[in-house]
């Protein structure tokens, strides 16, 4: 029954609590829940502040550019996730099959966590422009008009890929530490057994890094709901006529175009019932699953 | 130069009774171990000494201290841990140092020279300049035995200190420690859960089960005079054979043999006096009916093929031979006689083969016996005078 | 024109060749074969695709125009130290950096230094409730910036803070994230050890100062690198809560110059220098510290 807590000062505890407690409530609880009371009013810039009951709500339940906000999101976070995890599953394994070179593999695959957003976005607005992209001509050349700051669909793959792209090497990072961590002996019995190298990643790794792999779905899905502004602001605005726009973009449009911090707070709490759900569903899962990491 | 008494030490976690009312009294500059399988409550001791635990009740007295509520660095005890405890990041000198250091009271002459001290005596001055993990895993425990030692302290509590060396460094590090203890002096508390460093370390041995002293003796009295089948069976390896016998007119009565019990010695408070076997029958269980009954204990190591040791009397049994282990410097039998079996220690290269018949012979002088119920035991056939101390060691005071 | 074309044309079909290619390694794969020279070319392809956008850029950089159509276009131009003066003096880009480094800096210190007092309280202290307090630190990980930057865009107002450093570092100090890795790490320092400075009767301050941070500093550079890189990234909340070019942070000021390039009055080598510029501190810090940082990333899954 050996025990860490070797101090006893209340008030010393206390004091080394004071700045994280004060900062969150401050910054983090106290906006959330003006946030929560604000999506009851109608709300702006200058003007007095009017109670509104579920107006708001009831707003965005008939409004169907807001429908199809969500269904983009939803789109668009599953074409990222499962982008991110398939992309990085496969650079991971390649990394840890190869047998020379692998820190510089490592290192040459990772370096995108530490790349900011709106660069990634500039980056590929500068490729993939429409008529100075670089890959603009190979791409037109096997028949695919590039047309995306008009073409609605495209300018949604453009932003699909940017965001797989910047989100790749945190995955493979967590990734590489899972599948070095299976036991050797395992892929030992499976070569032994004569598994192919493929299966090996599928029968074997996988389901060993089932808890490693929810962790980054949840947080996969938490980028490219909340992680993905600097994309669309720079690369799209949202557009064109709304085929990127996600509801982070219009959330923010809502507040910062329109003014509408009623409205936008409403969307804020959706949004913050979208973090509550998917952190619920990490936890479960969590829980479910963590005898296999033993 | 101190005495510890614990009185009445009680430590509960939650609902867990970790230490069930101690008492016992650590003798000026003795060497005790003390000794129990995980969970009976030996650290919890060493730790509620420390400071480290607050007693949920009773008391710790150091000399005429009550230090049962003081802070573990008003204590002036030191602590050595399994894992060494030292700090990653300092040097030798460093890890030493630190604690003398945070309470300010040594003058820096006095720590450096208190240090070369320390260091000559446990020959690691070679290590003062080097970090942790540029040592070996004795000269860590080395030097934070100097850290230990360094501070002159009142007592010394070590918590399974060898634990982590490998088996030849730990019976090199056993003759340091007995060595240290004897230049200095110092009273030492030393908890382990292996029974041969217990035996070949302590002054004394307190035997823990179940948060409960369950016999304080020096060592050979614990072997040769355990209280309870815990102590007989827990104490000595291979452990002691434990057979189920009735006893009748002074003979432990068994379907495949009949021993008789010499005058021996009962532990059950009427110390010293003198019993035998028809004695023994009457605090065998009574409740048994004709023939009441008790468990005989006879280690391996007393028990012989009748061929190896015809000086052991005429009183043999036949057993089946099962399994034979080679240990080398001798062979132990595992045998079966009727529903019991039992484990016997056999001349190296004897012939016995798994399936055969053996003569079975035992040393007289060597018999237990147990209540069935209690596991205390009553009867103990030794004739020799006890080892010096033990009569008062019981008792504890 | 027809030129390009016909290179572009070319040039896929040697990339669907390449491509073409690996899928017979693949299989090879599937067999279970060793191919490591196919391991090797599959991931030279995905390198490839990983950096090729950053190599674009760094070569637009160098460029007077900032065009890149075909493959003599790829050879980097003699302009680099022309395009990175202008964007850094004449564009205001240095003034960027420098507010982004500010932001940056005093993010990570402030976080590290109240992460660490609470993260001792919380694992060093006997305290009631502690482990109430560490939940309610913890369930901040649900309030990520963007559902609150509307609320604290009109407090930060409220407070009189808009457009300075306090408004893009302060709502940023308290760090579920670095709590919790602290938190971590501190309960993988044996408990042996905490009782030694028990017994030692060394305090709280000196515990922490000589024994906890020296112990910790794998941890503490690991955890500087994530929340140095997270706090040079932040893109929304600048960009709403700054509004003056002079308190501006790089990643908005990229957005500015993209501005300017959108009308006309920039070329795309200015932009992409800019981009080169902010990517460049969070890149080298994670290169020099990738062993603290993937050391911590191993902690924070825990």
């Amino acid at each position: 029954m050996s025990t860490r807590e070797i101090f006893d000062g209340r008030l010393q505890a206390a004091l080394l609590l004071v700045p994280t407690v004060l900062v969150s409530v401050v910054f983090l609880y106290y906006p959330t829940a003006r946030a929560f009371r604000t999506s009851f009013f109608k709300a702006g810039f200058g003007r007095a502040e009017e109670f509104v009951g579920l107006e708001n709500y009831a707003t965005l339940l008939t409004n169907s550019s807001y429908h199809s906000s969500v269904a983009l999101s939803v789109l668009f976070a599953a074409l990222v996730v499962a982008g991110v995890i398939v992309v990085s599953l496969y650079v991971t394994f390649l990394i840890h099959e190869v047998d020379s070179g692998q820190d510089w593999y490592l290192i040459s695959v990772i370096w995108p966590y530490a790349l900011p957003p709106a660069v990634a976005a500039l980056v590929f607005l500068f490729v993939l422009h429409p008529t100075l992209g670089v890959l603009t001509g190979p791409i037109e050349a096997v028949g695919i008009d590039l047309d995306w700051f008009n073409d609605g669909p495209q300018a949604f793959v453009v932003v699909v890929l940017a965001a797989i792209w910047k989100q790749i090497g945190y995955n493979v990072i967590f990734m590489i530490a899972a599948m070095n961590n299976v036991p050797n002996a395992l892929t030992e019995t499976a070569e032994i057994d004569g598994v192919g190298r493929f299966r090996r990643l599928v029968s074997v790794y996988v389901p060993i890094m089932t808890p490693t792999l929810f962790f980054l779905v949840i947080i996969n899905t938490i980028y490219a709901f909340f992680g993905t502004f600097a994309f669309v602001d720079l690369l799209t605005s949202g557009g064109p006529s709304n085929a990127t726009n996600i509801l982070i973009f219009d959330l923010y449009r809502e507040a910062f175009s329109y003014f509408n911090f009623g409205v936008a707070s409403t969307k804020s709490v959706v949004l913050f019932l979208v973090v509550a759900v998917l952190m619920v569903i990490q936890f479960r899962l969590t829980e479910e699953y963590s005898y296999y990491g033993a | 130069m101190t005495t510890i008494t614990l009185r009445n030490l009680r430590k509960e976690f939650d609902d867990v009774v970790a230490v069930n009312g101690l008492d016992l009294t650590v003798r000026d500059g003795e060497f005790l171990v003390v000794v129990g399988p995980s969970g009976c409550g030996k650290s919890t001791t060493l730790r509620l000494l420390a400071g480290l635990e607050t007693a949920t009740d009773g008391e710790i007295r150091m000399d005429d201290r009550d230090v049962t509520h003081t802070e573990p660095k008003d204590r002036n005890v030191a602590m050595v841990f399994q894992n060494y405890a030292l700090y990653p990041h300092m040097t030798g000198r460093r890890n030493i140092t630190f604690g003398m250091n945070a309470t300010d009271s040594f003058a820096d002459e006095e720590i450096d020279r208190r240090v070369a001290e320390a260091a000559e005596t446990l020959d690691i001055t070679d290590l003062l300049d080097r970090k942790p993990q540029a040592m070996s895993g004795g000269e860590r425990q080395r030097v934070a035995l100097g850290r230990a030692i360094v501070r002159d302290p009142d007592a010394f509590l070590m918590d399974e200190p060898l634990s982590n060396l490998d088996a030849k460094l730990r019976i090199q590090m056993r003759a340091e420690l007995t060595r240290l203890h004897a230049e200095l002096g110092t009273t030492t508390v030393y908890v382990t859960h292996d029974q041969t460093e217990a035996m070949t370390l302590g002054e004394r041995v307190v035997v823990m089960d179940d948060g409960r002293i369950q016999q304080v003796d020096p060592p050979q009295a614990l072997y040769d005079f355990p209280t309870n089948r815990f102590v007989a069976e827990f104490i000595g390896d291979p452990a002691m054979n434990m057979i189920d016998v009735a006893v009748e007119d002074g003979v432990a009565v068994h379907d495949g043999f009949r021993i008789p019990l010499p005058s021996g010695k009962t532990v059950d408070g009427t110390d010293g006096e003198w019993l035998d076997g028809t004695e023994a029958e009457a605090l065998a269980d009574p409740d048994a009916g004709d023939r009441p009954t008790a468990v005989l204990g006879i280690r391996p190591e007393d028990l012989y093929p009748a061929r190896d040791r015809p000086d052991l009397g005429e009183t043999t049994f036949d057993a089946t031979v099962e399994v034979t282990e080679p240990l080398g410097d001798s062979l132990l039998v595992h045998c079966s006689v009727g529903d019991a079996t039992f484990k016997m220690g056999a001349e190296p290269r004897s012939s016995l083969e798994p399936g055969g018949t053996v003569s079975v012979t035992y040393d007289p002088a060597r018999l237990h016996l147990f209540a069935p119920e209690t596991g205390e035991a009553f009867y103990h056939s030794a004739t020799a005078p006890a080892p010096a101390g033990r009569i008062d060691a019981t008792t504890n005071d | 024109m027809t030129d390009t074309i016909q290179y572009a044309k070319r040039r896929f079909e040697a990339v669907k060749r390449s491509i073409v290619g690996d899928r017979d390694e693949e299989s090879t794969l599937l067999a279970g074969r060793e191919g490591n020279a196919g391991v090797h070319l599959q991931l030279w392809f995905l390198v490839t695709l990983v950096v090729f956008p950053i190599f674009i850029a760094v070569v637009v950089s160098t460029k007077q125009q900032g065009i890149v159509t075909s493959l003599p276009d790829l050879i980097p131009g003699t302009y680099a130290v022309e395009n990175y003066r202008e964007a850094i003096v004449d564009y205001g880009f240095g003034r960027f950096m420098w507010n982004s480094l500010l932001m940056s800096v005093v993010v990570v210190v402030g976080k590290l230094v109240i992460s660490v007092l609470a993260a001792v309280a919380i694992v060093y202290y006997r305290v009631p409730y502690k482990d109430l307090v560490f939940l309610f630190v913890l369930f901040t990980l649900l309030l990520p910036v963007p559902i609150r930057f509307v609320p604290l865009f009109q407090l930060i107002n409220d407070l009189g803070w808009g457009n300075s450093l306090l408004a893009i570092t302060v709502p940023y100090l308290a760090s579920a994230t670095t709590v919790f890795i602290l938190r971590q790490h501190f309960l993988s320092i044996p408990t042996s050890i905490v009782e030694t400075a028990k017994l030692d009767g060394v305090g709280p301050v000196a515990f922490t100062l000589r024994v906890l941070i020296p112990m910790s500093r794998g941890v503490l550079v690991g955890v500087s690198i994530i929340m140095f890189v997270y706090a040079w990234n932040q893109y929304l909340w600048p960009l709403v809560i700054i509004d003056s070019e002079a308190n501006q942070v790089a990643q908005v000021g990229l957005q500015l110059l993209q501005g300017d390039v959108q009308g006309g009055q920039l070329s795309w080598s200015l932009v992409m220098a800019g981009s080169v510029l902010t990517l460049l501190p969070p890149l080298a810090l994670m290169i020099l510290f990738r062993k603290p940082l993937l050391e911590t990333f191993a902690i924070q899954q825990k």
